[in-house]
């Protein structure tokens, strides 16, 4: 197989790691080699790193750090795990980056030896319309330009529990007319199981429908 | 104005997202700050916001400059605000000091962290007593104490219309995990609701009119003459702002009192027990100082046994045993975790060990 | 050598009557830096859009001693407050007045970093080589051999350091639109020459600007007027030379 590599990126608390375990998880599935990479340098909560046992034990190569390893957690910002380094030299399989948020946007993918060169790099923004820094068309696309390179976008509009298949209808409609501005395709919507199973396979744009099992209330700390 | 929020929304954000966000509504003019974990996230979107909107931010050197730089803001007229953590709020006890004795209106943002010293950057209550009575003073302070991010929004506006309505230093105390967790909240403009926000007035600057502020004092009795006054003024502003919620069994077997992102534990304990068939009250202070005194003593004097809980070490605690002291028999237990996380489950455990065993429950009230 | 025949010489508009005769000490340096400062005022026209600030320390004395809006705190806070002031409303000039307890130990990073964010205020600073208002102790102005509280025995550079040069170190890190100068009370033309163009590089908006003054300290020094004025001239001169330090550049606009 040729290996690809997906990086998921975005603002704050938009659902990036969440989509990144459930893309990874997917692919998994399909009997593909999958190693998922914590990129987050900056948020010492709701990251991989607590999950990690758990998520290998469903067959995911997860390159994090232990809790435990870890010193000053989130004082200064998080090390860089020397695994990730080199990550493309070592798996042969689907790299799925988990990128936390910051003014860098994708640069942080430069600490990755020959991501930014590697030819099959995906890099996807995750979208929450439920957040007022990409509320709208033109928000998502001032937020767009901040990811360099990028090739594609993912609605992942909800309110957590209060998450409703209209609501996520509506995010998918906003981020889709957001994608043709900046001739990009929606790559998936993704909705909580209970949410997408009422949605079916494709969202009201034509987009697949990624369910999503959360994982991050697991995650804290 | 600008602007912020053109109708009402329901967004999904982080607490310090909320902040960021609450103080545009508020009507903040300038931020001073200086990074602290966890409450970095205010800075980064404040200065994302702050030029969209014509609003100001300054980095300084340390938390002692960015608490007095928030100071010379507040006295120019602005509505200025800081935010700090651990040591951090440490250090700003010496401008929280000042404000206090010089009535300066500045909103302070505490996301408490593990203690003492450096120690942690999540879970913990270990600032209560250091926000409320830290400084070489009173406590002549303004504290309110979140627990969701919709108080995080609505308690911030509050606390920049109090802060100018009494002028006091006003704190929204919140913790790293409130800062960091997700949750949905309505995000609205105040004044649609009808809150008008609070005007300002310079201490300096103002045409015509020649302001000496100062700290020092010659003689005990002149400081004292000014002290008496703004003890006075404070105890005026406890009876207007204190707050507190209470639910449950209005005769409990057990009061649960907790503050902040405890009382979510403690709320669905107390739901849980009593859904079991235990007499279970629940009692949360929201202002931590004010501290609401009469209305514990209400409740606590029909309550069998009290259980605190806090990620602490009594801190709450004593505030509580303060509060009831001759005014109630019942013992006062604790659950304290320092810098630790709490769970219902925990609670619950907790509570079942102090419980009288179902079907006896209210057999000795009468 | 000029004789004043008038017995009450004029005050400066901008001092405040109701607070005169001073607190300071007979013979003490302040009064002079703080009439120069008064007079700078009075010639500027900038009484109404002045902020003065003072420290801990005898400079809290001055606390009222103008007649313009004033603001007394502590630990070399001054500055952060004057510069939170100033960025809250530009309109103000704001002055920073302490000590050198206060401007190079206790509050020393907020000179520095003020100073390296070219804030738009000016920053005055008495250094009389002791701390006064505690009791005469060691400061980091103290010279060597120079006999405290704390340094029963002189102080001792090797122990202790030599002496702060604090404008030496504000001109090495400030840009090249910083204003910055050591005075004397004992040459007051100078002083106020320094001052006013301290004040004016604000007005100017060019950025940071710092002035210290040599002023003598009798009560802690122990010493009569000839002695003192001895020790500003002859001992203090020899670690702390006078001048201008950093004058800003002017752009050709700024001159018409």
């Amino acid at each position: 197989m040729l290996r690809r590599v997906e990086a998921f990126v975005g603002e704050h608390a938009a659902g990036k790691s969440e989509i990144a375990i459930t893309r990874a998880l997917a692919l998994r599935q399909e009997g593909l080699p999958v190693a998922l990479v914590d990129l987050d340098l900056v948020e010492p909560t709701y990251t991989l790193r607590p999950l990690q046992g758990r998520l290998r034990e469903e067959g995911l190569d997860v390159i994090a750090w232990e809790t435990k390893q870890t010193l000053g957690l989130g004082e200064a910002g998080m090390q860089l795990h020397p695994q990730v380094k080199g990550v493309l030299l070592r798996h042969s399989g689907y790299v799925v980056c988990d990128v936390g948020y910051g003014v860098y946007g994708s640069e942080v993918l430069a600490l990755v030896e020959g991501l930014l060169d590697f030819p099959r790099l995906s890099v996807y923004l995750v979208v929450n319309t439920c957040r007022p820094l990409t509320r709208d068309e033109e928000q998502i696309v001032v937020e767009a330009q901040r990811f360099r390179p990028l090739h594609g976008l993912i609605n992942n509009t909800h309110l957590g529990a209060e998450t409703t298949v209209e609501l996520v209808q509506q995010g998918a409609r906003v981020v889709q007319a957001a994608a043709q501005r900046l001739h990009l395709p929606v790559v998936a919507t993704a909705a909580l199981v209970e949410v997408a199973e009422q949605m079916g396979k494709w969202d009201v744009c034509g987009n697949p429908v990624w369910p999503l099992k959360r994982y991050m209330p697991l995650a804290f700390w | 104005m600008d602007t912020i929020f053109i109708k009402e929304q329901r967004a999904f954000m982080t607490g310090n997202e909320v902040i960021a966000w609450a103080a545009l509504a508020a009507g903040a003019d300038i931020m001073y700050g200086y990074p602290i974990t966890p409450q970095n996230e205010i800075m980064h979107y404040w200065t994302r916001l702050a030029p969209k909107y014509g609003r100001g931010f300054l980095q300084t050197e340390d938390e002692l400059s960015a608490g007095f730089a928030t100071l010379g803001g507040v006295m120019a007229g602005k509505k200025a605000f800081c935010a700090t953590a651990g040591p951090g709020n440490v250090l700003m006890q010496e401008p929280i000091s000042m404000a206090e004795m010089m009535r300066i209106p500045a909103v302070w943002f505490i996301q408490q962290r593990g203690g003492p010293s450096t120690a942690t950057v999540i879970y913990s209550q270990q600032e209560t007593r250091l926000t409320c009575f830290g400084g070489n003073g009173e406590g002549l302070r303004l504290v309110y104490s979140t627990a969701t991010h919709q108080e995080i929004f609505d308690y911030t506006l509050k606390a920049f219309n109090h802060a100018w309505r009494y002028r006091f230093p006003t704190f929204v105390l919140g913790d790293g995990y409130q800062a960091k967790m997700r949750e949905a909240l309505t995000l609205y403009d105040p004044q649609t609701r009808g809150t008008q926000l609070q005007s300002t007035s310079p201490m300096l600057g103002v045409k015509g009119k020649v302001q000496h502020h100062r700290n020092t004092f010659n003689i005990e009795e002149e400081l004292y003459e000014t002290l008496s006054k703004h003890l006075a003024e404070w105890q005026q502003m406890a009876r207007e702002v204190v707050e507190w919620s209470v639910s449950g069994d209005e005769e409990p077997d057990l009061l649960l009192v907790a503050h902040g992102v405890v009382s979510r534990a403690t709320m669905a304990a107390s739901k849980q027990l009593r859904e079991k068939g235990y007499r279970v009250g629940h009692f949360r202070p929201i202002t931590l100082r004010p501290f609401p005194i009469t209305a514990l003593q209400e409740i606590a004097g029909k309550s069998q046994q009290i259980l605190v809980v806090e990620s602490a070490h009594g801190q709450l605690m004593s505030l509580v045993r303060d509060a009831l002291y001759g005014c109630s028999c019942a013992p006062v237990h604790g659950l304290l975790r320092p810098g630790l996380g709490i769970t219902a489950e925990q609670v619950i455990r907790q509570a079942e060990e102090l419980l009288p065993k179902r079907g006896y429950s209210g057999a000795n009230h009468s | 050598m000029q004789i004043i025949h008038d017995r009450n010489p004029a005050m400066p508009k901008s001092w405040n009557r109701d607070s005169k005769p001073h607190r300071f000490c007979p013979g003490c340096g302040h009064g002079i830096f703080l009439k120069a400062l008064g007079e700078v005022i009075d010639e500027l026209g900038i009484a109404e859009r002045t902020v003065f600030g003072c420290d801990i320390g005898c400079s809290l004395l001055a606390w009222d001693f103008f007649n313009v809006d004033s603001v007394q705190t502590h630990h070399g806070r001054t500055i952060p407050v004057v510069a939170g002031a100033k960025r809250a409303n530009p309109e103000l000039i704001v002055v920073a007045y302490m000590g050198d307890g206060g401007g190079y130990a206790i509050g020393a990073q907020h000179l520095v970093n003020a100073a390296l964010r070219n804030e738009q205020i000016t920053v005055l600073l008495a250094n009389n080589s002791v701390y006064a208002m505690t009791g005469g102790q060691m400061a980091p102005t103290t010279l060597p051999g120079q006999k405290t509280g704390t340094t029963p025995y002189g102080r001792d550079p090797e122990a202790t350091g030599q002496p702060t040069l604090g404008p030496e170190m504000v001109a090495a890190i400030t840009s090249d639109r910083a204003y910055v100068a050591r005075g004397t009370v004992a040459n007051f033309p100078r002083l106020k020459r320094y001052v006013k163009q301290a004040i004016e590089n604000q007005l100017a908006g060019r950025g940071f600007s710092f002035v210290e003054a040599l002023s003598g300290c009798p009560t802690n020094w122990r010493t009569n007027a000839k002695q003192t004025w001895s020790y500003l001239d002859d001992e203090m001169t020899k670690y702390f030379p006078l001048g201008e330090i950093k004058v800003p550049k002017v752009s050709e606009e700024e001159q018409q």
